[in-house]
């Protein structure tokens, strides 16, 4: 099964990388992972805040793609690969790689802020991005961070890291404070027809 | 604020720089954002193309809204960016030293009077007769439009013949049947790229980038940047000197600054001088000081004043190769690009073409189809791993 796994690492920053899985790991849903504590149960989860010389400081897993935050300065270069191998033993390993989300106290919180942010999205931020053939589609709320995927016009678009910090994030500041963060787990390099293309210098 | 055109690859690393320092951004663009009237502050149209127009309501919203510093990304907006500094008496060099680097003549004038070491160079138009200047000249020479970037409509020219062909497809490519254009005497040698950040008059020198493969035409398509540089330190200290030359003689005083050299036996020779930042993502390469802070975080440290960490590259080797347009089409898919990731050393592929774009080989086209980045012990083993990388690429293409 283990040849049947392919895992392409995508660097966001020196901070952030993106792993994506030709196959699902989480099907119907996002985990966000805070740290290791939060990671108990989840195979997947367990391992990448095991690794040693890693330090990730956050995960999160939807669908097929698997992000990792970390802020040791060691280069993704030097411990991706090991990210690769921890998802790929969990993913192989026949038991669920990620654990449904527990119940917490929290968790009312963020179905609250999962309904707020929704009808922000629904009545502020697509009919905006509509302008530019664009949509952002609200994945989950988890300790207060959201996150998002662009589709049409704002995927890949040379832009969408501006409409993503000086629109949406304003936004959500704005109008539901309680929000702590934001992450884009949108797969930028697909988009077919994003509706600003970097062509120069 | 931070003047990024729409057709910009430096969104990203800019707006990811601004956060990590915590400052308070407005993005102006020349066309509007979505979100342009929901954030009025941290959003604003500017006529990019006029830097007057631009400064003028750049002023207007400075009233609103104090600027305490402003910064363009490209050789456009770094003429506008300079406007504004100059009308609101902010860090920024004089519209002038803008201008002549963004105008290859004027460039060349200045960079000639000032006695830099520049191939010799003559300004045509291109409503001129062809076969009437080929008889004029030197071969082999290179034809330049003056404003165009990245090298597009750079052709060289080894013979009567070959000129006339050659201006003959310059003139489709600008368009402007009365533009001028340049000539130059092609100058054999190796290129190198320097990459410094001019701080009160005084050029810092971030990086110098060796670029292996030959750029010996008929076109001229970058690939592969590899730093720290394998030329000898005397030479590299000629190269320096060279560009220190330049940017005195351009009279630009302070920000970043990106230039192309070749040498040979007669030593350096400025090939190109821009008062911007490297362009494309080739920044991802650069990381500075025990932070690793990137370059786009340095010039915003500058212009901000605030103070800014060591600008001592990291140890490791670091290269970047802008994946050769592969020809003419529409792309269909492009294999191969995990296996490409894979190779050892190579830390990103970045496919920035999407699916469905028509792909245009130099010199009417400039748009790399993405960037390969890797890191390493040496400068030879990071070129080494961004070659095995391309190797594994596979671009599907239908026919245009």
């Amino acid at each position: 099964m283990n040849a049947e796994i392919r895992i392409t690492a995508e660097p966001i920053d020196n901070q952030r990388c993106k792993f994506v899985l030709n196959v699902p790991v989480l099907e119907g849903g996002v985990r966000r992972f805070a740290g290791a504590e939060e990671a108990k149960g989840s195979p997947l989860a367990e391992a990448i805040f095991a690794i040693p010389a890693l330090g990730a400081t956050e995960l999160i897993v939807s669908g097929n793609i698997v992000t990792v935050v970390k802020q040791n300065p060691t280069p993704w270069q030097a411990v991706g690969k090991a990210v690769g191998a921890a998802i790929r033993s969990a993913v192989a390993s026949g038991v669920p790689a990620v654990a449904a989300s527990p119940k917490s106290p929290d968790a009312v919180d963020d179905d609250a802020l999962y309904e707020q942010v929704a009808k922000v999205f629904d009545e502020q931020v697509n009919p905006m991005v509509a302008r530019h053939g664009g949509r952002v589609e609200l994945i989950d709320v988890q300790d207060a961070v959201v996150m998002l995927r662009m589709g049409g016009g704002c995927q890949g678009c040379g832009m969408a890291d501006v409409t993503l910090r000086q629109g949406i994030e304003g936004m959500l500041a704005q109008l539901v404070p309680a929000v702590r963060g934001i992450v884009d787990i949108t797969d930028h390099t697909t988009g077919a027809n994003p509706y600003f293309q970097a062509s120069k210098k | 604020m931070l003047l990024l055109p729409t057709t910009t690859y430096r969104a990203t690393a800019f707006v990811e720089a601004a956060r990590q320092l915590g400052v308070e951004l407005t993005v102006a663009s020349e066309q509007p954002s979505t979100f342009d009237r929901a954030n009025p502050a941290g959003l604003i149209v500017l006529d990019l193309k006029n830097p007057d127009h631009a400064a003028a309501e750049a002023i207007a919203f400075a009233r609103k809204q104090p600027i305490a510093a402003v910064a363009g990304v490209d050789d456009d907006t770094a003429i506008v960016a300079a406007t504004i500094a100059e009308r609101l008496g902010l860090k920024g060099i004089p519209p002038h030293a803008a201008r002549a680097a963004r105008d290859k003549h004027q460039q060349r004038e200045l960079l000639a009077k000032a006695g830099v070491p520049i191939p010799r160079f003559t300004l045509r138009r291109l409503a001129e007769d062809p076969a009437a200047i080929a008889q004029t000249l030197t071969y082999p020479c290179v034809l330049k439009p003056l404003n165009l970037s990245a090298s597009r409509g750079v052709i060289r020219a080894d013979n009567a013949k070959g000129f006339v062909a050659a201006h003959s497809r310059l003139q489709a490519i600008v368009c402007e049947p009365d533009a001028s254009f340049l000539i130059e005497e092609f100058i054999p040698g190796y290129e190198v790229a320097l990459e410094g950040l001019v701080v009160n008059r005084r050029l810092h020198v971030l990086a110098i980038f060796d670029k292996p493969d030959p750029l010996d035409g008929p076109f001229f398509e970058e690939t592969i940047y590899v730093t720290p540089s394998t030329v000898p330190a005397a030479l590299q200290g000629a190269i320096k000197d060279c560009a220190d030359r330049a940017v005195r003689a351009l009279g630009i005083t302070e920000g970043p600054v990106h230039a192309e050299l070749r040498y040979n036996e007669r030593g350096p020779c400025l090939i190109e001088l821009a008062a911007r930042p490297i362009g494309g993502r080739c920044s991802a390469v650069l990381r500075f000081g025990d932070k690793k802070i990137s370059l786009e975080e340095v010039i915003l440290r500058h212009a901000l004043g605030m103070p800014m960490p060591s600008l001592q590259r990291e140890s490791l080797a670091a290269g970047v190769m802008m994946i050769p347009i592969p020809g003419a089409g529409r792309l269909r898919e492009i294999r191969g690009v995990a296996e490409a990731k894979a190779v050892p050393l190579v830390e990103d592929v970045q496919i920035t073409a999407h699916p469905g774009e028509q792909l245009v080989p130099f010199p009417e086209g400039s748009r790399y189809p993405g960037f390969i980045f890797a890191r390493g012990e040496a400068p030879g083993v990071v070129e080494s791993a961004l070659r095995q990388a391309h190797a594994r690429l596979q671009f599907v293409l239908d026919p245009a």
